[in-house]
């Protein structure tokens, strides 16, 4: 029956800043989330893959006829800017005003950049307008020590489905001492909330672990040359090479350090784990390097077989790790509206808020519950290497990234 | 890496910076010499050029890295990349010269240069609306050939792009010394009052200072895709700045400057970035450009007495 369906066209891209609403058409009950990615810029291929993840699970929401009733818009709105050429903090603080005065909005997906997630989360707390990222993993936006600055509204907003920096960067430090067996390292970061945050973490726990630091220098991202600094570590010849940031610089990291020391050890964090450095830096630049997520390995847990079949068929693509994050965050906030409208209570963003604080959503990670800074309370980190397979296209994430193990937590 | 050898590999860096900086620093003093018209749209042009030189190169099935050609081949394919993209590259400064700057020829004030903002942004969004925002992967046939000096490495990436700037800035100055247009060109750039009625066709001699000057910038761009095997829609911005440092540092205006200007900062920024920190490279650029400003208005070899008052 057609109005029991929803038309949800194949979503563009959106321009410049703009955003783009579908519309459910003959439903009652309609509630609107929105989703904040940078789809301009160095990261907006991964901003989409992230974007269809969950929009798969709202489409399947309502085409069972919507969550506990309601049908759900997405409206979408792009952090991403051509000045900045990746995500823009400015442009995400606007988009979280615009969700904010939009009170059909209940929840949102977002942001993927932590460096956005600084600026919208003082904003998104003063509404109480919750927020499932997928993706941002900087630990301030949720540690306590913060919250006069993050969280000023008093309850927690930003919701995250995969862990923090706090855990990913030393992680991958104890990975590194422990399994790569790094005496010393040099450290790289991009000058971004995202990649400061991680760098820092990863650095204060490589000293505690006995690895050498022999340096730490920031990168500007805009910049096109970095052989000036990549050849004062060549000088150093540290064991290993650490880089804390985004793709944009991450692209010239990876390519120009394959340029100047073939053989060095180089990892990074998420940032660099994502189809822009598979195709803006390429082969043999990308191979060996080692990314790590903040999340389990889910695409290889075969619970996920379906998603990625599902995904692959419906988007002409596969999938990443943080696909399914994403789906799982939209999981999170289609539960919660459910639950609501059970309980019989007003679905607005204030009983959202309170719903996805008790979460305990059946998602392709298991049962994800938050702790009460909004934090997941899984803390698992996995280690990835590219390892090129031409059987598959270059920038093909999901098999050219190789799970190699879970970096250890530290003890 | 003894510390010789560190610092010979900072200047072998430097010095490659510093040619693709002053190929680009000549645009603006071209131009600036001419028409006393600071020319922002050639920050995009050097852009917009490198994903030509990108597409003369994939013409040939070049893609990434992998395809290495050599001998007569690579040879003919490289000067083929050049000529294109020097070519296409000249074309498109002299339409933006032609569609929107001729009219507003004559007209005093910041008119010129505000419009030259606005060319900047229209060829910056034509790539990001066409290509898009992500990082390029740009071809690159060349072997990965390399001569071990002391401890540093020189590349032949690195000798062919001294050899292109090298040929380039000589070709350009004996087009200026020697040629009837060359000479109609330093007459313009004299007194354009004076050259016209002289003779000398001051539209034609704008023309020929674009076409140049955008070729230049052509050459840096296909020198930059195949130094760094990147390119973006972005790339424009930091060049474009740090190259009309240098043309200013040089001194406006003047051809040996924007060359000797160019090198400079190339140098700086690497042996900077080694005895400092990288992400102090800026500070010092800058400030190096406040001072050449306070101390000496018209850079280190440019002209005392500007010619127009």
């Amino acid at each position: 029956m057609l109005s029991r369906r929803t038309l949800i066209a194949h979503l563009p891209v959106v321009g410049l800043a703009g955003s783009y609403a579908i519309r459910a058409f003959a439903a009652d009950k309609t509630v609107t989330v929105g989703i904040n990615l940078p789809f301009t810029g160095a990261d907006a291929h991964d901003a989409q893959l992230i974007k269809e993840g969950a929009m798969l699970a709202f489409d399947e929401a309502n085409a069972k006829g919507g969550a506990g009733g309601y049908k759900i818009n997405v409206t979408l709105f792009d952090d991403g800017t051509a000045t900045a050429g990746q995500y823009d903090p400015a442009q995400a603080a606007t988009n979280a005003r615009k969700m904010v005065a939009d009170d059909s909005v209940v929840a949102a997906i977002g942001p993927q950049m932590s460096g956005s997630g600084k600026a919208m989360a003082p904003i998104l707390s003063q509404g109480n307008l919750a927020t499932v990222t997928p993706s941002s993993t900087n630990p301030d936006i949720t540690d306590p020590k913060f919250a006069s600055t993050y969280m000023p509204g008093g309850k927690a907003i930003y919701f995250r489905t995969v862990t923090t920096d706090a855990f990913q960067g030393p992680n991958m430090a104890n990975y590194m001492a422990d399994t790569l067996k790094i005496k010393s390292v040099y450290i790289l970061d991009d000058s971004g909330a995202y990649g400061v945050g991680l760098a820092n973490a990863f650095e204060a726990q490589a000293k505690k672990r006995g690895i050498n630091v022999m340096g730490h220098d920031q990168l500007d991202p805009k910049e096109a040359d970095y052989t000036t600094i990549l050849t004062k570590v060549k000088s150093l010849n540290p064991d290993a090479l650490y880089y804390g940031g985004v793709g944009q610089a991450g692209v010239k990291v990876v390519k120009q350090s394959y340029d100047i020391m073939p053989k060095i050890i180089r990892a990074g964090g998420d940032g660099v784990y994502g189809s822009e450095i598979l195709g803006g830096a390429g082969f043999p630049a990308s191979e060996g390097l080692y990314a790590t997520i903040a999340a389990p390995d889910l695409l290889a847990n075969p619970d996920s077989d379906t998603f990625i079949k599902t995904f692959a068929a419906k988007y002409g693509e596969q999938p990443e790790n943080y696909s399914i994050t994403a789906y799982d965050a939209a999981l999170v906030i289609i539960d919660a509206i459910e639950r609501v409208a059970k309980s019989g209570k007003q679905v607005d963003r204030n009983s959202i808020r309170d719903a996805i604080q008790e979460s305990q959503a059946k998602t392709l990670q298991g049962a994800v519950g938050f702790d009460k800074n909004g934090d997941i309370t899984s803390r698992v980190v996995s280690v990835f290497q590219i390892t090129h397979d031409p059987k598959f296209p270059d920038d093909d994430v999901l098999h050219q990234y190789k799970y190699v193990g879970v970096a250890p937590a530290t003890t | 890496m003894g510390w010789e050898a560190v610092y010979l590999q900072q200047v072998i860096n430097g010095l490659s910076l510093g040619a693709m900086y002053a190929l680009l620093a000549l645009g603006f003093t071209l131009v600036y010499g001419i028409l006393e018209l600071i020319n922002f749209a050639h920050f995009n042009v050097f852009m917009i050029s490198s994903f030509i030189g990108m597409i003369a190169l994939e013409m040939f099935g070049l893609s990434g890295q992998s395809h290495i050609l050599t001998g007569f081949t690579l040879a003919g394919v490289m000067i083929f990349a050049f000529i294109v993209t020097m070519f296409v590259a000249g074309v498109i400064g002299v339409v933006i010269e032609r569609l929107a700057l001729r009219p507003l020829r004559g007209i005093p004030g910041t008119v010129g240069m505000i419009t030259t903002i606005g060319v900047s942004y229209i060829l910056f969004n034509i790539i990001l609306l066409t290509k898009g925002a992500g990082s390029f992967n740009f071809p690159n046939p060349m072997p990965r050939v390399a001569w071990p000096i002391g401890g540093a490495v020189l590349e032949l990436r690195e000798v062919l792009i001294w050899a292109v700037a090298l040929v380039l800035m000589i070709g350009l100055h004996l087009f200026v010394n020697k040629t009837r247009l060359g000479k109609a060109m330093r007459a313009t750039a004299q007194d354009a009052e004076a050259a016209r009625m002289m003779g000398v066709d001051v539209d034609r001699v704008v023309m020929a200072a674009f076409f140049l000057g955008s070729a230049l910038a052509g050459a840096a761009a296909l020198i930059f895709g195949l130094y760094y095997n990147y390119t973006s829609f972005i790339i424009g911005y930091t060049a474009g700045l740090r190259a009309f440092t240098a043309a200013v540092l040089g001194g406006i205006g003047s051809i040996t400057g924007a060359m000797v200007g160019g090198i400079l900062i190339g140098l700086i920024e690497a042996l900077g970035g080694q005895l400092i920190a990288v992400r102090w490279t800026d500070v010092i650029i800058f400030s190096i450009l406040v001072l050449v400003l306070v101390f000496a208005p018209s850079g280190l070899l440019g002209r005392a007495n500007p010619t127009k008052s």
